[in-house]
């Protein structure tokens, strides 16, 4: 053999090698059971792959790695613990899904303006367990129209006290201390109907919009309400600010473009919540509502497939705190 | 006795070392009354707004990290302050300036291809760092001046070739 | 202070004229240059992750920055592994010395008008005005390297020796200028058995190895620059006069007489993008580094055009008129020109100083994602030296500091010793020097500026 046939050998060898080893990979890849999952910002392509199957019972294995920005990997109406993905660090886990039907994953650490995009789904396969026809939600049992404009009749003067509400010491009237009626009516709406009754004609108009914080807190639990706390820290202060005035560091990025037809032309600040005019006119239900269906084109998210009816209303049960005080 | 030549050799070196010592040691600013501070750090795109601070030796110091767009940290040299940022959540770290100087703090979250370059600069007055530098840097080219002319390693030519 | 031959034992002697120590090293290095590739094409886009970026623009170029090249002068041109494949071809065998007959090369001499550092200058600025990207995106270190193999292949096939390594590689003319600084070199031990010796068979080569891969003539060797440490000239001697000593460190810029133009413009060079990557990558102008990384928009057209003209006019500009100032106060009879190149080797050590404070800021903040690469180099969730979940810490943060003060105040007091030497050795006065010692500690202040406070 002649001497220069062994370094064109050794060269022909390492040319080869990388694109041997990029086939090889990449078949590897295509026949292995297990689904390596990229995650990007939403702008550069989200999720890597946006439908999963598997079947009911059976285990899905997950390798999943962030391809720029931490994000974080969730999966809606479930109690999997979320996992945090550091960039370029993969993670491997496995799940199983007992109950047939379509789960959505979606990303739980802000990595920009279209973090809330970055969804997809699971379908499980398998035989339909007979269950109960899920119930609707209040607001539609309620007929609400959600795009409707709610502004409150009244306004309090001052930051109502549900803890000065208590100390008044009145009796509340029946059709008030009922929680689902409660989540159907507005605070302004609670106003008047307890203004109306008998039993608070000694107190002022600020004392009676005491009592109707006192009404949020006698169905709304310290429980309930840090789980809210958390959740809209995690989920809606990007854009609602930790405030809740609506200036959130998200606020000015809301992707105009994106939005389906339907929406207004020109781009909506986020709620403010601090806006008395406007929450005070809004019922329990509504809020629900439009967290759980979304604004129609107005760059709010919709969280019905990914937070549980429990979370939102506790989600609700906080927002009550950007005009109530708990405490004196 | 040493020789008037020999005595201006060692003499040289001597006043600049003398000289070095002085600058380094000599306080030039008086220090201000400590104060209770809180600064608000916005990050985003690969910078700090602001990406330059300045408070003073003994301060109480609230910083608040807000993240514009992804998720970042804040990684202080120094002192031990390691905190992230979620947008919509403010991390805030508390810390007593006891040290003068300055400081850099870095992104330690990974945030995108430039996040090693995120940095920023924390001053703690009285820190006269720079200005300290700066001489000894006049210093150094006085000395290599001197060094110059006590040890000449190039033997001596009248002017120099053409290209 | 004098040189010590290193080579005067027998063992030194022996391992150094033996291929197989080197050739395990090259092959070592070859290998994981081959997985620095793998990683920046194949593995994650994340920069601090990246088993290519970390180990090449960390790891590698911090070894070459601190150790390599101050102390060992061109050692890592001995070892690279971006030749091999190339020379391997051009030679026809692999590690050992020459075989009758063997070899594809046309073996062409290096086109007379391309010689000196001016293509490397080239390449080192086009790699300059790409660097943000380079440097933080894996793919693109990719691309550059398998871009460089394949260039070294090509030129390995077509020229003689090494073609790319003297005349092409971006970080040959970096090298090459600062080892002149290192207290390692090749010399002969006695020019007159040189003189005598017709056949000069370290440059042409014989049965025992292959004439000078870096076309230099070993028997003339006066400075490092273009000496590659291969250690070709130990196996061909046939007197063995071809010696390894160390000697004080420096020793080179001690040569008296003008540099070649080019060699003077590279100083320069380095001297301007150790300051503009100081001030880009570490100062406060997040606006400069956003435009440097947006490569192909007009924003970085801007900033291109902007690094180009700082480092190849303004700062030769200012370095001009520093010279002209110094001629007129000492009354030099030489042409400005001519002068900046008799002076330009004290801009060695103070550019110098600049790039290891530079490169020890981002090595003592980055280190510490080695430990996370070494282990999962692929990024396929590999554990394989159990630090794959090791957090990131920046190192020695409070000592940096001063470290820097320290290398930056030491490069500039040689400097302005330099200066003062050459200008000493020019007859007609040391104040040629003055005017170029002020630029020199405006500069420095300036990178204290950025680096320290």
């Amino acid at each position: 053999m002649k001497p220069e046939s062994g370094a064109r050998l050794a060269v022909s060898l390492l040319a080869l090698g990388l694109p041997l080893a990029l086939v090889g990979g990449w078949r590897a890849a295509r026949s292995s059971s297990v689904v390596t999952m990229h995650a990007r910002m939403s702008e550069d392509g989200g999720w890597s792959t946006e439908t999963l199957r598997v079947a009911a019972g059976e285990p899905l294995q997950l390798n999943l790695i962030s391809d720029d920005v931490v994000h974080g990997f969730a999966i809606g109406h479930s109690d999997l613990t979320p996992i945090d993905l550091q960039p370029g660090q993969m993670v491997r886990t496995t799940l199983v899904f007992p109950q047939p039907g379509t789960y959505t994953f979606y990303c739980t650490r802000w990595c920009g303006p279209n973090h809330w995009r970055m969804r997809g789904e699971i379908e499980v396969t398998g035989p339909a367990v007979s269950a109960d026809a899920p119930q609707p939600p209040l607001y539609q049992t309620l007929g609400i129209d959600l795009d409707a404009p709610h502004p409150a009749a009244v306004v309090p003067a001052r930051r109502p006290s549900a803890a000065r509400g208590a100390d008044l010491g009145i009796d509340l009237p029946a059709t008030l201390a009922d929680l689902s009626s409660s989540l159907a009516r507005s605070p302004a709406e609670a106003w008047l109907e307890l203004r109306a009754d008998p039993s608070t004609d000694g107190l002022s108009g600020d004392d009676v919009w005491d009592l109707v914080a006192w009404v949020w807190r006698s169905y709304a639990t310290d429980a309930s309400i840090e789980a809210g706390a958390a959740l809209f820290a995690q989920n809606c202060a990007a854009c609602h600010g930790e405030s809740g005035a609506g200036d959130g560091v998200m606020a000015g990025s809301i992707d105009v473009a994106s939005m389906g037809s339907g929406g207004t032309s020109a781009p909506l600040a986020p709620a403010d919540f601090t806006d008395a005019a406007r929450m005070l006119g809004a019922s329990p239900a509504l809020l629900q509502g439009k967290i759980t269906r979304g604004g129609m084109g107005t760059g709010m998210p919709y969280w019905g497939p990914v937070l549980t009816e429990a979370q939102i209303w506790s989600l609700t049960d906080y927002l009550w705190t950007f005009q109530f005080e708990e405490s004196r | 006795m040493t020789s008037p030549s020999a005595r201006r050799v060692i003499l040289a070196p001597l006043l600049i070392g003398l000289a070095a010592i002085g600058w380094l040691l000599v306080p030039l600013r008086p220090a201000l009354a400590p104060s209770s501070r809180t600064i608000r750090i916005e990050a985003g795109n690969f910078e700090y707004f602001p990406s330059q601070l300045t408070v003073q030796r003994g301060d109480r110091v609230t910083l608040e990290l807000v993240a514009r767009d992804v998720v970042h940290g804040l990684h202080l040299d120094g002192y031990a302050v390691d905190i992230t940022a979620d947008p919509g959540q403010t991390a805030r770290a508390t810390f007593v300036a006891d040290h003068a100087g300055t400081f850099t703090f870095r992104c330690s979250i990974p945030c995108g291809p430039l996040h090693p370059f995120m940095i920023g600069k924390l001053r703690v007055d009285p820190s006269d760092t720079l200005a300290r530098a700066a001489g000894l840097a006049l210093l150094a080219v006085l000395f290599g001046a001197w060094l110059a002319r006590a040890k000449a390693d190039i033997p001596a030519t009248v002017g120099a070739a053409a290209p | 202070m004098t040189s010590y031959e290193l080579t005067r034992s027998p063992f030194a002697r022996a391992m150094l004229k033996s291929r197989w120590p080197q050739l395990a090293v090259q092959l070592g290095l070859l290998g994981g240059l081959g997985l620095v590739i793998a990683s920046g094409l194949l593995g994650t886009p994340v920069g601090s992750r990246s088993f290519a970026i970390v180990m090449v623009w960390i790891v590698w170029w911090a070894a070459l920055m601190l150790v390599a090249v101050p102390w060992l002068g061109r050692a890592w041109c001995s070892v690279c592994p971006l030749p091999l494949p190339g020379e391997w071809l051009q030679r026809g065998v692999i590690g050992g010395p020459p075989r009758r007959g063997s070899g594809s090369a046309r073996g062409l001499r290096w086109p007379r008008r391309l010689r000196g550092m001016w293509v490397q200058n080239g390449a080192f600025l086009a790699v300059a005005i790409l660097s943000l990207p380079v440097l933080t995106q894996p793919r693109w270190t990719g691309i550059l390297l398998v871009g460089l193999i394949v260039a070294a292949v090509a030129l390995g096939l077509i020229f003689e020796r090494r073609a790319f390594c003297r005349y092409v590689c971006p970080v040959g003319g970096f090298i090459g200028l600062y080892s002149q600084v290192a207290p390692v070199e090749v010399r002969v031990r006695d020019a007159a058995v040189c003189a005598a010796h017709t056949s000069k068979t370290c440059y042409t080569g014989n049965e025992s190895g292959y004439g000078c891969p870096w076309n230099v003539f070993p028997g003339s060797l006066q400075v490092n620059t273009y000496c590659g440490l291969c250690m070709e000239c130990l196996r061909t001697c046939p007197h063995d006069n071809v010696a390894i000593n160390l000697r004080p460190v420096g020793a080179d810029l001690t040569q008296a007489g003008p540099r070649a133009m080019d060699e003077a413009f590279k100083a320069i060079l380095l001297l301007g993008s150790g300051l503009a990557y100081t001030a880009l990558l570490l100062g406060p102008w997040g606006r400069a580094r956003a435009a440097a990384a947006a490569v192909g928009s007009g924003a970085w057209l801007l900033y291109a055009l902007g690094f180009l003209t700082f480092v190849a006019a303004a700062l030769p500009a200012l370095l001009l008129a520093a010279t002209r100032l110094g001629l007129w106060l000492s009354r030099i009879r030489l042409t400005p020109i001519a002068a900046l190149r008799t002076l330009s080797p004290a801009l060695i050590p103070l550019g110098l100083s600049v790039w290891i404070a530079f490169s020890l800021s981002f090595l003592l903040a980055n280190l510490s994602y080695a430990g996370p690469v070494l282990s999962d180099p692929l990024n396929l969730g590999w554990n394989l030296l159990g630090t794959a979940g090791v957090g990131w810490a920046p190192l020695g943060q409070v000592l940096f500091p001063w470290l820097t003060i320290g290398i930056l105040i030491a490069g500039l007091a040689w400097s302005s010793q330099r200066l003062g030497a050459i200008a000493e050795g020019l007859r007609g006065g040391p104040r040629l020097a003055w005017p170029m010692r002020v630029v020199s500690l405006m500069l420095t202040i300036g990178v204290l500026a950025v680096l320290a406070p």
